[in-house]
């Protein structure tokens, strides 16, 4: 275990190392002078002068990597030049906002993908199975973006339902409700793209684990059905929905950037994608690393879960 | 023989029929048999003889779908066949409950021994936590597991073989069944850890006044432990009696064949053991005449024609099934 | 063991599994029917997409200002967009930069992954080990932000650098479900049979490996097209795929986002022709895997 713990560690820390190389490197895709494309023609020559500095323009580019990551290191990731605000202050407003999405999204995933997935499961080829089989695969099909644009329509606009259209987010301090009204349909848009990864990748583990001896042994307890499947069948048969979690859930930071550029919620994914259509260039930076890491991190935690839900992994 | 209330298990006409993608399978057909309180019986036969789908459909553990389950098993006065789930459910584990095959497979791998154990405790007796725990520890030093207390929280992962099949006894025993049925439960250990296995068995037996029904393949596991013997072959019983007599006076070509098969303490080192020719037949291609008839170098056409059904032989309680019967050895040596 | 002919424990379970287990089908499973119609609406896609200059089609640029944002009609099928463009033309043109950013940058990703992946799995030692640890790291983040990241920095954005940086995007992935795949083979015996034989690696690789893992790599690549129309889709709905006003699904939806009150058909029949296209390879993907029975190599 503390082998393997070690391993994945020092693989988390190469993979960070090389996101921070890739992130530096972005700026240096720019045509041209970069001082200028950052901060536009009529930018003043004091201000390029700074940015100059700060970038480290005039050294070997080894060095201007070291010069920048002592920066990030130091929680500096350099200022808006459109805003004036330092991106740091910009990506700490806006990520609780992912981060709420995202919760209330895998809620509702795993509340609606592990009881159905288990029905399905008890059955296989039944007719839930072969409904709830189908149904997943065609969802599967669906991009997040036509999701949340049908339900757009057909919700705010057909229905006319208040707080859930377009550009109608208020903050969670100002009014709660109407705050989770304003993200209902980011959630569920995303809560139905993970509930169909969850519910396939469940149901056929389940489906498998059910045909294991220990299975019958635990009914030749006596045991209810119900406690098989959540004792028995669901710890061994959760190792893989665990790792599809980590890396969708990772993915749907970046899913979140559809529905919060439709719905003009001020997430890292709108803050992105408005910085790049505003060429600020160093927000998008700032952004892009953070998410990054974010990602990774998140796919080395639930490594470590799924340790822990069997350990067997690490042994072998 | 004996008045009705000294059965614990009857077992009458019991067929169990998969239904596959290649058609009806008849894994276990015709059988019939009695087993009194306190006895052990052992049930023999090959690779495929459907002795474990027997003891399966005996205990009402077969899977739920695609199978028939047609006669009767009465066990202590319960009828299995045809019951509901819910009803064998309160029979497993207090009435019933097997021991399985592989302790490789048959223990959940992340779940601790202890807590498998525990569960029908809490569970079926409805004990307390505290209460559970210690029963728990008690059964493992029962089944002769050394620091019971400190194994209470391993993983099976982390015994061996022959502790994982004591820790199967263990759950089997937890709610003092009154049958016990122990599939192969030597088959996936070692030589030397089969016999402390076997030996827990029959001890556990007296002390906790169970009847065992003994499933294997080997005739050596048998022939001290058990008072009777079913020999199957294809789904079928094809000779039953008392040990002594299936040894020493048995009819049934197969029954030798297996007893040839066996290696022997009495045998001289390098004596060459005889093998069964041929392979057992595919359930689902069985012919209308005996099954083991392509195997035998005593079938005739009839053999292969007709069924033999079961006919009472010399001695009582002791019937097989065979056109062509070896002759009877009664007071000759065996 | 204790027994010297064929009553090992190993036989008699093998017996137990497969009577208890008799959900599993033995056969190939059946293509259906449903598999050929897949087959002929992705034909039909691919032809209107490579003959749609030739087909009897209106000009998807052409504004009629006497027909904005109406219904569906005789004489436009789909209705017009706000600006009185033939919605059915511009659905047709669109599968244009779907398909081609699709096969182009599963072209790059299979033609890098897929050698890599065959010669890391054959020749396994240091080799495998760190080029499977390289494409492991790079697989760790999502290729969406990989590719967002790098398109916003490297303007103008052009059809071929989107294909690029998607199809190198997509190479670790790739990697990964080949190297597994051909692993899977290249223990068989007959490959170490041909080994010892003293083929070369060169006849092993191409006619022994390649054949067998080709119904996988050809399973995955039909998804893998159906993740890049995803992708691609969801850049041009952001707005950083190809630039207005060459109609592609993604970027159809986009435009279709501003006036979903007054036209909701704009937005309805692009999305419907991505989703049947991408069911259609979904399916055929799925399809296939199931019929080689390579559901073992997790795609």
């Amino acid at each position: 275990m503390l082998r393997y713990v070690t391993r994945r560690i020092l693989m988390l820390i190469g993979i960070i190392f090389i996101i921070s190389i890739g992130s530096f490197y972005l700026i240096h895709l720019l045509p041209g002078n970069i001082t200028v494309v950052i901060e536009g023609p009529g930018a003043s020559p004091a201000n390029q002068a700074k940015l100059f500095k700060l970038l480290g323009l005039n050294k070997p580019i080894y060095v201007q990597y070291f010069v920048w990551i002592k920066n990030v290191l130091s929680g500096n990731l350099g200022t808006s030049f459109i805003s004036q605000t330092s991106v740091v202050s910009t990506i700490r407003a806006a990520f609780p906002i992912d981060l709420e999405i995202m919760v209330l999204s895998q809620v509702l995933a795993f509340a609606a993908a592990i009881p159905l997935a288990m029905r399905s499961a008890r059955k296989p080829d039944g007719p839930l199975d072969r409904v709830l089989s189908a149904g997943s695969f065609t969802l599967l099909s669906v991009p997040p973006f036509v999701i949340i644009v049908l339900m757009v329509l057909y919700f705010a606009i057909k229905l006319a339902i208040p707080n859930i259209g377009p550009s109608s987010y208020v903050s969670f301090s100002q009014d709660w409700i109407t705050n989770l009204e304003s993200l209902s349909l980011p959630a569920i848009t995303l809560a139905i793209g993970s509930f169909v990864l969850y519910f396939r990748v469940l149901r056929s583990d389940l489906i498998a684990t059910l045909q294991e001896e220990f299975i019958t042994m635990a009914r030749s307890k006596g045991i209810s059905q119900r406690r098989i499947m959540w004792r028995h069948a669901f710890r061994p048969s959760s190792v893989a929905l665990l790792g599809a979690a980590g890396i969708n859930i990772g993915g749907l930071l970046a899913g979140g950037f559809v529905v919060q550029y439709l719905l003009s919620i001020p997430g890292l994914g709108y803050t992105l994608i408005s910085a790049i259509n505003q060429s600020d260039y160093l927000l998008v930076q700032g952004i892009v690393l953070v998410v990054a890491v974010g990602v990774v991190l998140i796919n080395f935690t639930f490594d470590f879960i799924i340790n822990l839900v069997d350990p067997r992994i690490s042994r072998e | 023989m004996s008045n009705e209330s000294e059965k614990l298990l009857i077992v009458n006409n019991l067929a169990t029929t998969f239904s596959t993608a290649g058609g009806p399978l008849p894994a276990v057909s015709g059988v019939s048999f009695e087993m009194l309180r306190n006895e052990t019986i052992g049930i023999v036969g090959e690779s495929g003889s459907g002795k474990t789908v027997l003891s399966r459909t005996i205990m009402g553990l077969q899977p739920r779908t695609n199978v028939v389950v047609t006669g009767s098993v009465l066990l202590n006065g319960n009828e299995m066949v045809g019951a509901s789930e819910d009803f064998k459910r309160g029979l497993w584990g207090t009435e019933v409950a097997m021991v399985f095959q592989d302790p490789m497979t048959s223990l959940n791998p992340v779940m601790r021994i202890g807590k498998q154990i525990d569960e029908s405790l809490r569970v079926r007796l409805g004990m307390s936590k505290v209460d559970a725990k210690a029963r728990a520890i008690e059964l493992l030093e029962l089944v002769g597991i050394p620091s019971p207390a400190h194994r209470y929280s391993a993983y099976p992962g982390q015994l061996s073989g022959g502790m994982r099949q004591r820790v199967v006894i263990a759950i089997a025993l937890a709610c003092s069944p009154k049958l016990l049925m122990a599939d192969e439960p030597t088959t996936g250990l070692d030589v030397t850890i089969q016999a402390q296995i076997l030996n827990l068995l029959d001890e556990l037996k007296e002390r906790l006044h169970m009847s065992v029904v003994l499933v294997t393949h080997d005739l050596g596991v048998v022939a001290t432990r058990t008072s009777r013997i079913i020999v199957m072959y294809a789904g079928r019983i094809v000779e039953i009696g008392d040990t002594r007599d299936v040894f020493h006076h048995h009819r049934m070509p197969y029954t030798r064949a297996l007893l040839e098969s066996s290696p022997k303490v009495s045998n001289a080192s390098h004596t060459r053991l005889t093998t069964i020719p041929g392979r057992p037949p595919n359930l689902l291609k069985l012919s209308d005449g005996c099954s083991f008839a392509p195997r035998c170098s005593y079938a005739t056409d009839r053999c292969h024609n007709e069924r033999p059904e079961l006919q009472p032989a010399d001695e009582p309680a002791h019937s097989f099934a065979c056109w062509n019967p070896l002759p009877t050895t009664r007071g000759a040596s065996a | 063991m204790s027994n010297a002919f064929s009553m090992e424990s190993a036989g008699e379970l093998a017996l137990t599994e497969e009577i208890l287990h008799i959900e599993k089908p033995e056969k190939r499973e059946p293509l259906g029917i449903f598999f050929w119609i897949c087959v002929g609406w992705i034909a039909l896609n691919i032809i209107g997409a490579i003959f749609a200059n030739v087909l009897p089609l209106q000009n998807p640029l052409y504004q009629d200002y006497g027909a904005i944002n109406t219904a569906p009609s005789l004489h436009h099928i789909f209705g017009t967009d706000d600006i009185g463009r033939d919605i059915f033309a511009r659905v047709v043109y669109g599968s244009r930069i779907s398909i081609t950013v699709g096969a182009g940058a599963m072209l790059i990703g299979f033609g890098l992954g897929a050698p890599l992946g065959m010669l890391a799995a054959y020749r396994r030692g240091r080799f495998d080990l760190i080029l499977s640890t390289i494409m492991y790291i790079f697989l760790a983040f999502p290729a969406i932000i990989a590719t967002i990241a790098v398109l916003s920095f490297w303007t103008p954005r052009t059809l071929l650098k989107i294909i690029v940086v998607i199809g190198l995007a997509s190479v670790p992935l790739v990697y990964r479900v080949i190297r597994t795949a051909t692993l899977s083979v290249a223990t068989k015996d007959y490959i170490i049979a041909a080994k010892v034989q003293g083929a070369t690696d060169r006849r092993i690789l191409l006619k022994e490996l390649l054949p067998n893992i080709a119904p996988i790599g050809i399973s995955f690549l039909l998804i893998g097209i159906a993740t890049v129309v995803v992708l691609e889709g969801s850049l041009a709905f952001l707005g950083l795929s190809v630039n207005p006003p060459t109609p592609s699904w993604g970027n159809m939806i986009n435009e279709a986002r501003t006036v979903l009150a007054q036209n909701p058909w704009l937005v309805i029949f692009p999305s419907l022709a991505m989703c049947l296209f991408l069911l259609s390879l979904n399916f055929i993907g799925d399809r296939l895997r199931n019929h080689f029975d390579v559901t073992e190599v997790k795609l």
